[in-house]
C-alpha cells in the first residue's frame, strides 16, 4: 500500500540540498562539530603535536598512520573531517512549531529563486532610476568596462547548491538573461558586487608547452634531449645537431638492435616529418617493455628533442601529427569471469 | 659495342641525368670527374659504371663502380656460387652487375704481389651479415678464373654439415660418414667451371674404386671426376683424390690453384647430422670436410686460400657474432691461425649512391617516391647503408 507522504517537490530532490528536513538537526551538526574539535585536540596530544596548530593535513597524516588500510577506495577507508563536510548541506525545516512558514514566498514552491528574482529586479530599477538621474543632470553615463573574458556565470547545478531547490532550465535561463540586463546597463559599485556573487572566474587557459632552448656540448655541436614513454618503456634521447644520421641506442647500432624494418620505420618518422634524415645524430637508451613500445618511445622522445630544432609553426605541425602526445594505450586488466580482458568464455547453450 | 647500342637506344635521357643531376655524386668524384668528360662514348650508362670487365685493372679508380659480366661467363665460373638472391637479380635484369669495392681491390693487390714459392697464404673476409662478403669471394674468383688460375670453389661449407638426408659408411675408411649427394653436386660444378685443367692434369696414383673400376696412373683427372658423378657411392671419395692431386700438383708450378670457400666456419664447428643411433657427428668424420680440412693447411705452395666467414648458415651461433674468433671457435682458429683478416664494412656513402644509381637505372624502383631525394634519405636511413637490407629493402619497391 503507498502511504500519501506530505512532500513538497524541494525534498522529493534527490541531490543533497534537500534530502529530508528531519535527517540531521542543527542540534545534532552542532554536537558532531563540538566532538571533532575535541577528537583534534587528543588526536593532536596522542601524536605529540601543539592542538592549537592542528591542521587538517595532519589529521590526514594521523589517521592514516593510526588506522592503515589496504582499501582501494579511498573513500572507504577510515577518515576523520569536519563534520560541514560529512554531511552535506541541507535544508532546515521552513515552517515553525505552529506550522507557519517563515518565508513569504513559501506557497510559490521555490521560495528563495523566486526571492531572488525579486532582489535582482530591484536592483535593476535601481539601475535605471540612477541612469534617469544622469541623464536628468545631462552627465555622460558611465560606461565602465567589465572583465567579461576571465569570468562566467554560474551553472545551473552550482544555483541549485547555492539556493538549496531544485530549479527548472526555463527558471535558470530567465535568470541569467535578468543578470545580462542588469550587466548591460552603466552600474554603479554595488550592483557590481551582487553581480560577482554569480560569477565565477575561469582558469587560465593552459600554457603552452615551453621549447626548451639548444644547449652547446664541449665540441661546439648543438643537441637536446627528450624524454618519451609507451606502454612500459622509458626512453631518453639525445639528438646531435650536423650529424650523418647514424643513430646508437644502448650503445648498439640500430640496425643490431632494431632487426623489424617496422621499427626503424617508427624512429624514421619524426625526422622524415621534418625533412631531416640524414642531418641529426641520435644516442638513445632505453629500458622496459617489448621492442614496439620501446620503438615508441624512442620515436616520442626524439620528436621531443627535434622540438628546439624546429620553428613554432613546425612543433605545431608535428603536435597535430600526433608525433608529441604519450600514447595512451596500456594493456588492459584481465577480469574475473572472463577469459582475458574482453574475451569471454566458450558460450555453452548448456 | 652491343650493349652501348643498347645503352644509347633504351636509356636516350640518361646522358643528360648522369652528367648534370648527380650533385652529390660529383662532390664525390671530383677527382675522376675529368676523365669521365673526355671519353663520355666509353660510358652511356652514367658516372656509377665502368666498362672493364676485366677484375684484373681494377684500380682504385674504378672502386663503387659496378662492372658487368657477359652471362655465358657467369656460367662457367660461377656455377654454384654465386648467392640465391643475386642469382634472382641476374635472372630479372639479364645482367650480371657487381660493385668494385675495396676490400676486393685490397685483395688483388695481396694476389699480384704474393710469392709463389713461399705456404701458400690464407685470406679470411670477415664482416656483419649482409655486407657483401660472398659478393667479394665471387669478384676474386672472377678475377683468378680471369687470369688463369685453377678455381676450387665450395660455395657453402654450410651446406655440408646441415641437412643431410642420406649419410654412409665411407668405404674408405671406418669411422668416417660420407655424403654422396653433395659430393656429386659439387662434382658436377666442378667439372662445369674447370674443365679445362681436367684434361690437362694428370693422376699420380692409381686408385681402386672397387672390384672392377680403378683409375690408373697418369690417366687426366677428369675421368676421376667421371667416376665420381657415375657411381654416387665413391662420390666422397672422388672429392678427396681430386684435392689430394691437386694440391701435390700445384706445387710444381705447372698451374695456381686458389681456393675458395665460403662459409669456412663451417669445417670446425658442429654439425646438425646424427648417425642411424642418435649420437652426433663431428666434423672430422665427414669424409668432405675433413679433405677440406687438409686443403686448408698451408703446408702447400703455388696459390692462395681466400674463405669467407657467414653467420648466416653457422650453426649455434648467436646472431651478433661476426668475428673471427667468434665464429671459428677455437679449434678453427688454431687450425687457421697466421691468417690475413680482411674486413667487409657496409656500403659507403659513395658506395650507396651507386648502388641506388644502379637500382634507378635497371627501373628496379618503381615507386615514384623512390626516385626523389627524400626517398633515398629514407632509403639509406632504414637500410642503414647495409646492402643486404638494402637490397631486401628495394625489392618490393
Amino acid at each position: 500500500t503507498l502511504r500519501l507522504i506530505y512532500t513538497t517537490t524541494a525534498v522529493q530532490r534527490k541531490n543533497v540540498g534537500a534530502s529530508g528536513p528531519e535527517k540531521y538537526t542543527e542540534e545534532f551538526i552542532k554536537k558532531q562539530i563540538e566532538e571533532f574539535n575535541l577528537g583534534k585536540r587528543h588526536l593532536a596530544n596522542m601524536m605529540g603535536e601543539d592542538p592549537e596548530t592542528f591542521t587538517q593535513e595532519d589529521i590526514d597524516r594521523a589517521i592514516a598512520y593510526l588506522f592503515p588500510s589496504g582499501l582501494f577506495d579511498r573513500q572507504a577507508r577510515p577518515m576523520m573531517k569536519h563534520p560541514t563536510a560529512i554531511f552535506p548541506e541541507q535544508r532546515k525545516i521552513q515552517w515553525g512549531e505552529d506550522g507557519r512558514p517563515f518565508h513569504f514566498l513559501f506557497y510559490t514552491g521555490k521560495q528563495s529563486y523566486y526571492s531572488l528574482m525579486h532582489e535582482t529586479y530591484e536592483k535593476l530599477l535601481n539601475a535605471q532610476k540612477y541612469q534617469d538621474q544622469l541623464t536628468a543632470q545631462d552627465l555622460p553615463p558611465q560606461k565602465e568596462k567589465r572583465n567579461l573574458a576571465g569570468s562566467r556565470w554560474l551553472t545551473k547545478i552550482e544555483l541549485e547548491e547555492m539556493l538549496l531547490e531544485k530549479l527548472s532550465d526555463d527558471d535558470y535561463s530567465r535568470f541569467i538573461q535578468l543578470l545580462q540586463k542588469l550587466m548591460t546597463l552603466p552600474c554603479g559599485d554595488i550592483e557590481e558586487k551582487y553581480i560577482q556573487k554569480f560569477t565565477k572566474e575561469v582558469p587560465v587557459q593552459l600554457e603552452k608547452a615551453v621549447t626548451e632552448p639548444l644547449k652547446y656540448d664541449e665540441r661546439g655541436v648543438a643537441f637536446s634531449t627528450g624524454e618519451g614513454t609507451r606502454k612500459t618503456s622509458r626512453a631518453t634521447a639525445v639528438v646531435y645537431d650536423n650529424g650523418t644520421g647514424k643513430i646508437t641506442v644502448n650503445g648498439i647500432d640500430v640496425l643490431h638492435y632494431f632487426p623489424v624494418l617496422q621499427d626503424r620505420e617508427q624512429l624514421l618518422f619524426p625526422f622524415q616529418f621534418l625533412d631531416r634524415v640524414g642531418k641529426h645524430d641520435m644516442v638513445c637508451t632505453v629500458s622496459g617493455g617489448g621492442r614496439s613500445s620501446q620503438a615508441g618511445a624512442i620515436r616520442l622522445a626524439s620528436a621531443k628533442a627535434l622540438r628546439s630544432f624546429v620553428t613554432e609553426k613546425e612543433v605545431e605541425f608535428m603536435r597535430q601529427a600526433g608525433l608529441l602526445t604519450v600514447d595512451p594505450r596500456v594493456r588492459e586488466r584481465k577480469k574475473p569471469g572472463q577469459e582475458g580482458a574482453r574475451r569471454k568464455f566458450t558460450w555453452k547453450k548448456r | 659495342m652491343l650493349r652501348s647500342l643498347k645503352g644509347l637506344v633504351c636509356h636516350p635521357l640518361r646522358l643528360d641525368h648522369g652528367y648534370a643531376l648527380h650533385t652529390a655524386a660529383k662532390d664525390c668524384l671530383s677527382s675522376v670527374v675529368s676523365q669521365d668528360v673526355q671519353t663520355p662514348a666509353e660510358r652511356p650508362r652514367g658516372v656509377f659504371y665502368t666498362s672493364e670487365n676485366d677484375p684484373a685493372k681494377h684500380t682504385e679508380h674504378h672502386e663503387g663502380r659496378h662492372y658487368s659480366i657477359p652471362l655465358e661467363e657467369v656460367k662457367a665460373v660461377f656455377p654454384h656460387g654465386l648467392p640465391n638472391r643475386f642469382q634472382q637479380q641476374i635472372k630479372t635484369f639479364n645482367e650480371a652487375c657487381l660493385m668494385v669495392r675495396k676490400p676486393a681491390l685490397e685483395l688483388f693487390t695481396y694476389l699480384k704481389s704474393s710469392n709463389f714459392a713461399h705456404p701458400a697464404v690464407r685470406y679470411v673476409i670477415y664482416g656483419e651479415k649482409g655486407t657483401g662478403k660472398t659478393m667479394t669471394l665471387c669478384h676474386v674468383v672472377h678475377y683468378c678464373a680471369r687470369q688463369g688460375w685453377l678455381v676450387l670453389h665450395i660455395p657453402d661449407a654450410h651446406l655440408w654439415v646441415k641437412n643431410c638426408k642420406e649419410l654412409m659408411k665411407s668405404s674408405y675408411k671406418e669411422e668416417r660418414l660420407d655424403q654422396p649427394l653433395q659430393a656429386s653436386v659439387w662434382l658436377k660444378n666442378f667439372k662445369a667451371s674447370n674443365e679445362r685443367f681436367l684434361k690437362e692434369i694428370k693422376t699420380q696414383k692409381t686408385y681402386v674404386w672397387g672390384k672392377q673400376e680403378r683409375t690408373e696412373e697418369g690417366r687426366p683427372l677428369g675421368e676421376v671426376v667421371e667416376q665420381g658423378l657415375a657411381r654416387t657411392r665413391n662420390a666422397s671419395d672422388a672429392v678427396g683424390v681430386v684435392l689430394k692431386e691437386l694440391k701435390q700438383q700445384c706445387q710444381h708450378g705447372s698451374f695456381r690453384l686458389l681456393v675458395a670457400v665460403d662459409g669456412v666456419n663451417a669445417l670446425w664447428g658442429r654439425t646438425t647430422l646424427k648417425r642411424e643411433d642418435k649420437s652426433p657427428v663431428s666434423p672430422e668424420e665427414l669424409t668432405l670436410v675433413y679433405n677440406l680440412r687438409k686443403l686448408m693447411m698451408n703446408n702447400w705452395n703455388g696459390g692462395a686460400i681466400v674463405t669467407t666467414l657467414s653467420q648466416t648458415g653457422s650453426l649455434f651461433k648467436p646472431r651478433s657474432a661476426y668475428l673471427p674468433q667468434e665464429l671459428l671457435g677455437k679449434e678453427g682458429f688454431d687450425a687457421l691461425d697466421p691468417f690475413v683478416p680482411i674486413p667487409v664494412p657496409n656500403y659507403s656513402p659513395r658506395e650507396f649512391e651507386s648502388c641506388y644509381r644502379y637500382y634507378l637505372d635497371c627501373k628496379w624502383l618503381q615507386h615514384e617516391k623512390a626516385r626523389t631525394e627524400d626517398g633515398k634519405e629514407e632509403l639509406r636511413f632504414l637500410s642503414g647503408s647495409n646492402p643486404w637490407q638494402l637490397e631486401r629493402l628495394a625489392a618490393p619497391l
